[in-house]
């Protein structure tokens, strides 16, 4: 799996289109965090984990580079769990380089033009990074499970559909007025896409609340069927 | 080593389904090379990625070594290489093989020298392996996936098209590397177009055209494949040569590179009918046998 990780890693440190477009986001991050709460500037992530996951699975496989990876004595899960540790440690460090660009930012400010943002502290920067982290692992799994099945960079799209069906169904529910209907899509919703308000959890309040086992189930479901859908999936070329 | 049971093989579904591969049975030898031949279409590559436990049959079964194609204890004795080369191109040729070594279970310390070795044994220079796989030309990638597939000297080889876009160079030195490998017993599953190299490493060929085994031809060992002899004389002893040629009891035909057309059993043969020509005092300007296998693959019978 090591060496999947690694992989992972050169194939998107060694793309100057993905760097560059994370070099820009994190720029834009870094000085939204060093301007406001740092706790909350962290809304964007969620595309710079689009870039770095988007095809990951499905890319290797239509390039055939897949093919001869797995003629390697290597099991598919850990291929499969070696992208998705990448796509988080690829995050991970992107993270880390906007904090540090907030912190630098956080000192430049003050310097070039007035005085040190009030809101700003060190530990709802590392919140906000946390929090981002935690949300990535759960937007990569969900791309990674589709990226297993579906072409290109389909993953996304998939997911965006997914979000919009998912709150879809309740707002459908209410028009027609079927509380049955919108009960089923809020629970839907928040089973599949649970939503954690991740600052109280990393306070200490409401860490073993419904919403965090939620996502751990969600986190684990997405991981499961994509290990269960990669292994039985055939991979051809050509039919010559 | 191989034991393919009546293997077959359908793409598609709901009403659009194509039959790649029908009832299959054949059987690979510990230290053959087995060629598959047929034409664009017929399932060879299908059937090797069914070998590979890429593909799983619709029916039939298939075990390598008593195991399943996708166990690891399998793909630890695996080489292979592709027809449509998967490389990472953001990667040098070293950087790719080295992580191919590494995959395969090599030390991590012994990948440095085992990627130049591999390198040098496709005739990649080092300079090149430095270079990353964007810059290489469609025969340097074919080197370095022939050289990845041989990392580890492999038991078992499936190659798919090695040769195919290199130049006459690249050729030799994949012919070279296989039969090196064959050499040292590995079995080898060979997939190409150039019935020339097929013939000069194979043991045995399989005939596939539209998904069914045709015809299986042994082209070394016992009852090979009958072979062509093909004599090349001046073209003004072109008659004189034809004379002799069937009074040594041969049936001569005229090619259309204006030499002729020999049917022989044997090496044997061929050198009986070069002494024929030396005893009518034709000069011979060129003698060789081939197994023919364009003459086979044309009248290979249909399914």
């Amino acid at each position: 799996m090591n060496e999947m990780v690694r992989r992972f890693l050169r194939q998107r440190f060694g793309s100057p289109a993905i760097v560059t477009a994370l070099g820009l986001l994190g720029l834009l991050t870094a000085l939204q965090a060093a301007l406001s709460n740092p706790e909350s500037a962290f809304g964007t992530g969620i595309l710079a984990v689009a870039l770095i996951a988007a095809g990951s699975v499905s890319r290797d496989a239509s390039g055939g580079a897949l093919q001869m990876i797995l003629a390697r004595p290597i099991r598919r899960t850990a291929y499969l769990f070696g992208r998705y540790l990448g796509i988080l440690t690829v995050y991970g460090t992107y993270l880390g380089v906007v904090a540090g660009l907030t912190i630098l930012c956080v000192q430049l400010i003050p310097a070039l033009s007035g005085p040190r943002p009030a809101a700003f502290s060190g530990l709802a920067l590392a919140r906000g990074v946390a929090t981002a982290m935690l949300n990535a692992a759960l937007f990569a799994a969900i791309l990674l499970f589709f990226s297993t099945f579906l072409r290109g960079y389909a993953d996304v799209l998939a997911y965006v559909v997914l979000q919009v069906a998912l709150g879809a169904i309740p707002m459908l529910g209410a028009a027609l007025k079927r509380p049955a209907i919108e009960k089923a899509g809020e629970a839907l919703r928040s089973n599949i896409l649970p939503n954690v308000a991740w600052g109280e959890v990393l306070r200490g309040h409401q860490v073993l609340a419904e919403p965090t086992g939620r996502w751990v189930l969600a986190v684990t479901a997405f991981l499961i069927l994509a290990a269960v859908i990669f292994s039985r999936r055939e991979f051809a070329y050509g039919q010559d | 080593m191989i034991a393919v049971r009546d293997v077959s093989k359908t793409y598609g579904r709901f009403g659009r389904r194509t039959q790649a591969l029908e009832g299959i049975s054949l059987e690979v030898r510990q230290g053959e090379t087995l060629g598959l031949i047929g034409p664009n279409g017929a399932g060879k590559t299908t059937l090797l990625l069914c070998l590979l436990g890429f593909l799983r049959p619709d029916s039939g079964s298939i075990r390598i070594a008593g195991l399943a194609p996708d166990d690891l204890a399998v793909r630890a004795r695996t080489g292979y290489m592709p027809e449509r080369l998967g490389f990472d191109r953001d990667l040098t040729g070293a950087a790719f093989l080295a992580q191919h070594w590494r995959l395969a279970g090599g030390a991590p310390a012994e990948a440095g020298r085992e990627v130049s070795a591999a390198a040098a044994r496709v005739g990649l220079e080092p300079v090149v392996l430095l270079r990353r796989l964007s810059g290489y030309s469609r025969g340097m990638l074919q080197r370095v996936g022939v050289g990845q597939a041989m990392l580890r000297d492999p038991d078992l080889l499936f190659l798919d098209e090695p040769a195919s876009g290199t130049d006459p160079l690249g050729i030799a030195v994949v012919r070279e590397r296989i039969l090196e490998a064959r050499a040292r017993g590995a079995t080898i599953v060979l997939n190409s177009h150039q019935l020339p190299e097929v013939e000069r490493v194979c043991d045995r060929v399989v005939f596939l055209s539209q998904g069914r085994l045709t015809q299986s031809q042994t082209l070394r060992g016992e009852s090979p494949a009958p072979r062509r002899g093909n004599v090349r004389v001046p073209a003004d002893r072109r008659e004189q040569a034809a004379t002799a040629l069937r009074t040594a009891g041969f049936a001569p035909e005229a090619a259309s590179d204006d030499s002729l057309r020999l049917s022989i059993s044997s090496e044997e043969d061929l050198a009986r009918a070069v002494k024929a020509l030396a005893l009518a005092d034709v000069p011979v300007l060129e003698a060789r046998s081939s197994a023919d296998l364009e003459e086979m693959f044309l009248r290979s019978p249909a399914p």
